[in-house]
C-alpha cells in the first residue's frame, strides 16, 4: 500500500513536470519570435525607454538618478501640470466626492460635477454642449463611427494626430486623405466626395510634431463651397493659439462656427487625463447613445473633473499664462534662430529643431541631458524619413533664465556637433 | 459649416427613433461620493434623493475608502496633479513602474504596462502582438473593447459559442495551420456574472498550441480565495499568458488599467501599443489611489469574504421570493425580466422606493432577456440588502412576476 501511494506520488510528481514543461514550451515559439523583432527595434535604434521622474511636471524636474533637469519637452503648455490651485481643487473633491465611481456614465457613473465641467467646456469653445471622455484619444476614436455611415465621407489631413486615424478605421465611412494643410489637395478630395451624403474634414489645430496651425479659415470657406462639416482636434492649441488661448477658433476667427471640436485636459489644461468633444447638440446627443469608448468605459473620476472647472475658471479670469507662454514661445525661437538652428515656423508653443539624421538627433538629446535640458528626438517612424528632429515644448511655467539656460547648451551642443548654420558666425 | 438644417433633422430622426423605441439612456446625477448610499438628482433638475446604490461595479467598496483617499491626497501633494505627457516622453514616475509591480505581483505574472483604462488595454493590445499570419478566437460574449481591439487588428478573428468547450476545440483544430493562436475570453462576463471555464480552456490551450487572453475587469479584487481573478478561482493561476484589468471598478473605481503576462508581450506593447504611445497614462492622483488599493487588498481578505457572504445572501432573498436569476457564483446577479419594457419599469419604481438599479434591455443584452442588473458591493450591509430585497418584493408583487416561470413572464407581458 505504501508502495502504491509512493508509486501515485512520484507520478503525479512527473506528470506534473511534464504538464510544465508542456505548457513552457508552447509559449517558447512566440517568445522567440517576440524577442527577435523587439532586437530589430533595438537595432534600428528605435527602442523607446523611459526616463523616470521622481518629481510632480514642471520646468524643473528630478529623475530616478538624482539629476534634475529643465524639462522642454512636456506639454505642460501653461504649467498647470502642478498647479497649487488645481491641487487643492482635486483634494477638495475627493473630500466631497469620493475617489472613484466605478461606473460607466449611464449607470452610476455621472457626477454633478461631470455635467458642470461639460458645461464649462461648451462655454470656452463657444459652442452647444460638451461630452467628456476618459482621454483625447477615446474621444477620436469613438466619435466617427456614431456619427457616419457608408454613404458619408470623411476627408482627413495626411498629419491628423494617431488617435483620428483609428477613429476612422473603426468607422464605415467613405475615406479621403489631403496632404498636409495643403488647400489645392483638400478642395480637389472634396470634389472626389461629393457623392457622398454628408462630408466631414477633419483636421488637427496644430499639428504636434511640426508645431504649424492648420488653415481653419480656408478650410472653412471650402467647407461652405462643397458642402461640408468640420471637425478640429485643439488638443495642442487648447489654451495655447489665440490671443485669449481659446485655439484655433479664436486664431482664425471662427467661434461656435466648427460642428466639432475635440480636446483634452491632458496638456495644456492640467495635464493629468481627460479629453472631450464638444460641438453641435444633437452630435453630443447621438454620442451620448452611441460612443463605444463613452458607454464601455468610465468617464475621469470626480477630482480630475473638479479641476477641469477650477482650471477653466482660471482661464476666463485672468490671460497672465497665455501670455507668457506667447512671450516665452517668441524669445525662444528667435534666439535659436540667431543660433543658427533649423527651426520650423510655429504659431504654437511647438517648436521643431530640425536635425534630419535620427541617429544625430539622439545624439543631441543625450549630450542635452548632461547639460541638464531634458528634450527627446523624434525619428521615423514619429515623423517622416529624413525629418528627425527635437521637439521643444515651451510652457508658461519657464522662466526667463530657464529659457536662457536652454539656449546656450543648444549652442554649445549644436556648435559641437556641427549642427549651426555658418550664417552666423557670431554666435 | 454645412450644418445644415437637413443635418439636423437627420440626427434629430435618429434621436427621435431611439427614443420611442425605449432604449435612450438618461443620465442620472450622482452629487455625493460613490458609495451604498448616494444622493441622486433625477430627472435632471428635482431635488436630491438618497438611494441605496445596487449598480455599481464598486465590488469591493473602495470607491470612497478613507484611506484610498488620503493616499490620494497624498499622491496629488508629492506628484503633483498631472504629467502631460506620454510615458515615453516624460511622463513615467517612478509610482507608475512601483504600480506595474505591486499589479505584477498581485496577478501572478512576469510584467505589466499601465493603460489609461482596460478599454485602451483591450484597444491596443491585439495589433501590438498579432499579424495577418495570425488568429484571434473569441468568446462570442467578451467585452465591446475587446471587439475594437480585434476590429483594429489585421489578425484573422473567429469566435466560438459562448463558454463552449466543444466549440473552442472545434475552431482550434479548423485553425490549426495559423502560426499563432490567441483565445480570448473575459473572466467574469459582465451581463450574466457567469465565470468563464478557465481550468478547461487552458487545458485546451495547451493541447493546440494556443495562447490565451482573459479580461478580468469583473473578477481582479475578489474572484479567487484571495481575490487574485478568475485563474485563482480556476486554479490556473500563473498559466495565463495574457490578463488584461481595470483599476476602475473594485480597485478604488477612478480610472487606469492594463495588460499583464509575459515578459516579451509586455516588452512589445510598450513599443507598439497606439493608446499606450499617443495617450497620456494614468495621472499621479491615480496611481497613489491604486497603490493603497493593493496595499488594502494585500493585506486581508475581509472585503471580498464580506463581499461573497453579501452575494451569497442576496441571490438567496431573491431566489426565495420568487425572481429569476441568472445562475453563477458572483456578485454580478441578473434578475430576469425578459421584457425590456418591464425592466424599465421595475427600474422606476425600485428608484421610487429607494433603490438605484438599472435595467438592461437589447442590444446590450439579447432580444427577449431584459433585466435589472444587481451588483453586489463589500461596501452594503445586511440592511441594505434587506432594503433592497423588500423593495424588490414589493415591485414584484406589483408586477404580479413572483414566482412565475420565465414562459409566464414572457406571456404576460411580451418577449
Amino acid at each position: 500500500m505504501d508502495d502504491y501511494h509512493h508509486w501515485i506520488i512520484s507520478l503525479k510528481h512527473h506528470l506534473c513536470i511534464r504538464f510544465c514543461e508542456y505548457y513552457i514550451q508552447m509559449y517558447n515559439n512566440y517568445q522567440k519570435y517576440l524577442g527577435i523583432q523587439l532586437r530589430e527595434i533595438k537595432e534600428a535604434g528605435l527602442y523607446k525607454n523611459e526616463r523616470i521622474i521622481v518629481s510632480p511636471q514642471g520646468a524643473e524636474i528630478t529623475l530616478d538618478s538624482g539629476q534634475t533637469v529643465l524639462n522642454f519637452c512636456a506639454n505642460n503648455y501653461l504649467g498647470l501640470s502642478a498647479s497649487k490651485k488645481l491641487v487643492e481643487a482635486a483634494k477638495h473633491a475627493l473630500n466631497t466626492h469620493g475617489y472613484g465611481m466605478s461606473s460607466v456614465r449611464f449607470i452610476c457613473g455621472t457626477g454633478d460635477l461631470h455635467k458642470d465641467l461639460e458645461k464649462k467646456i461648451a462655454e470656452f469653445f463657444g459652442t452647444e454642449d460638451t461630452i467628456l471622455y476618459a482621454a483625447c484619444f477615446d474621444a477620436n476614436g469613438g466619435v466617427f463611427e456614431p456619427l457616419l455611415t457608408s454613404e458619408d465621407a470623411i476627408i482627413s489631413d495626411s498629419l491628423n494626430h494617431a488617435s483620428i486615424i483609428d477613429g476612422v478605421r473603426l468607422c464605415k465611412a467613405q475615406r479621403y486623405r489631403y496632404e498636409n494643410a495643403d488647400m489645392e489637395d483638400l478642395e480637389t478630395q472634396l470634389q472626389l466626395a461629393q457623392e457622398q451624403r454628408f462630408r466631414l474634414i477633419v483636421t488637427d489645430g496644430v499639428f504636434s510634431m511640426d508645431g504649424n496651425v492648420a488653415p481653419l479659415d480656408k478650410i472653412y470657406q471650402l467647407a461652405g463651397k462643397y458642402n461640408a462639416m468640420v471637425m478640429v482636434d485643439e488638443s495642442h492649441s487648447a489654451g495655447v493659439v489665440g490671443k485669449t488661448g481659446h485655439g484655433v477658433t479664436e486664431l482664425h476667427n471662427l467661434r461656435g462656427k466648427i460642428e466639432i471640436i475635440t480636446g483634452t485636459l491632458g496638456k495644456a489644461f492640467g495635464g493629468a487625463i481627460g479629453g472631450f468633444t464638444t460641438g453641435r447638440k444633437e452630435i453630443i446627443e447621438m454620442l451620448r447613445q452611441r460612443s463605444r469608448p463613452y458607454l464601455f468605459s468610465n468617464s475621469i473620476p470626480p477630482m480630475v473633473a473638479a479641476a477641469g472647472i477650477k482650471m477653466l475658471e482660471m482661464m476666463t479670469q485672468s490671460n497672465e499664462l497665455q501670455d507668457k507662454l506667447h512671450l516665452n514661445t517668441e524669445y525662444f525661437v528667435e534666439k535659436m534662430l540667431k543660433a543658427g538652428f533649423d527651426i520650423k515656423p510655429t504659431q504654437s508653443a511647438i517648436c521643431a529643431v530640425m536635425l534630419y539624421d535620427a541617429r544625430l538627433a539622439q545624439e543631441l538629446a543625450s549630450r542635452l541631458l548632461k547639460e541638464g535640458i531634458y528634450v527627446i528626438g523624434f525619428y521615423y517612424p514619429v515623423v517622416p524619413k529624413g525629418q528627425a528632429r527635437i521637439r521643444v515644448q515651451l510652457s508658461a511655467a519657464h522662466e526667463r533664465e530657464h529659457l536662457d539656460k536652454a539656449i546656450a547648451a543648444f549652442t554649445k551642443v549644436g556648435r559641437e556637433l556641427e549642427v549651426l548654420k555658418k550664417m552666423h558666425p557670431d554666435v | 459649416m454645412s450644418y445644415t438644417e437637413k443635418t439636423r433633422d437627420i440626427y434629430q430622426a435618429q434621436l427621435a427613433e431611439i427614443k420611442s423605441a425605449g432604449i435612450f439612456k438618461e443620465e442620472r446625477f450622482i452629487h455625493s461620493a460613490q458609495a451604498a448610499d448616494i444622493e441622486v438628482e433625477f430627472p435632471a433638475g428635482s431635488d436630491l434623493k438618497k438611494v441605496i446604490n445596487m449598480c455599481s461595479n464598486n465590488y469591493l467598496g473602495l470607491s470612497s475608502h478613507p484611506e484610498v483617499i488620503k493616499a490620494a491626497h497624498d499622491g496629488l501633494g508629492n506628484r503633483g496633479y498631472g504629467m502631460s505627457s506620454v510615458r515615453f516622453i516624460c511622463g513615467t514616475q517612478d509610482i507608475h513602474r512601483e504600480l506595474e509591480s505591486k499589479v505584477t505581483e498581485f496577478l501572478g505574472t512576469e510584467n505589466t504596462i499601465l493603460f489609461p483604462s482596460c478599454m485602451d488595454a483591450n484597444a491596443g493590445v491585439f495589433e501590438a502582438i498579432l499579424t495577418s499570419e495570425d488568429i484571434m478566437i473569441s468568446d462570442r460574449l467578451v467585452h465591446a473593447s475587446i471587439i475594437d481591439g480585434m476590429r483594429l487588428c489585421s489578425a484573422q478573428h473567429d469566435t466560438f459559442k459562448h463558454s463552449s468547450m466543444e466549440h473552442l476545440e472545434e475552431k482550434l483544430l479548423l485553425h490549426a495551420d495559423k502560426r499563432l493562436k490567441l483565445v480570448i475570453t473575459d473572466g467574469v462576463f459582465s451581463m450574466d456574472g457567469d465565470t468563464a471555464k478557465l481550468d478547461e480552456i487552458v487545458n485546451l490551450c495547451e493541447k493546440y498550441g494556443a495562447m490565451l487572453l482573459v479580461d478580468d475587469s469583473h473578477a481582479t479584487g475578489f474572484i479567487g480565495k484571495t481575490g487574485r481573478g478568475t485563474h485563482e478561482f480556476c486554479n490556473v493561476f500563473g498559466k495565463i499568458d495574457i490578463i488584461t484589468t481595470t483599476f476602475g471598478k473594485a480597485l478604488g473605481g477612478a480610472s487606469g488599467g492594463c495588460v499583464s503576462g509575459r515578459k516579451e508581450i509586455v516588452d512589445m506593447c510598450r513599443q507598439k501599443a497606439r493608446p499606450y504611445l499617443f495617450s497620456n497614462t494614468i495621472a499621479p492622483v491615480i496611481v497613489s489611489g491604486v497603490l493603497k488599493v493593493f496595499d488594502i487588498l494585500s493585506s486581508s481578505t475581509e472585503r471580498r469574504d464580506k463581499l461573497e457572504k453579501n452575494a451569497a445572501y442576496w441571490r438567496k432573498g431573491l431566489t426565495e421570493a420568487g425572481f429569476i436569476l441568472k445562475d453563477g457564483n458572483t456578485p454580478i446577479v441578473p434578475v430576469m425580466l425578459f421584457n425590456a419594457k418591464l425592466s424599465q419599469d421595475f427600474s422606476k419604481d425600485l428608484y421610487n422606493d429607494g433603490i438605484y438599479a438599472i435595467g438592461f434591455f437589447f442590444p446590450v443584452v439579447p432580444n427577449g432577456q431584459a433585466r435589472i442588473r444587481t451588483q453586489i458591493s463589500a461596501g452594503h450591509d445586511i440592511s441594505h440588502l434587506d432594503k433592497a430585497l423588500s423593495a424588490f418584493i414589493k415591485v414584484g408583487i406589483k408586477y404580479g412576476i413572483l414566482g412565475l416561470t420565465k414562459d409566464q413572464i414572457i406571456e404576460k407581458y411580451g418577449q
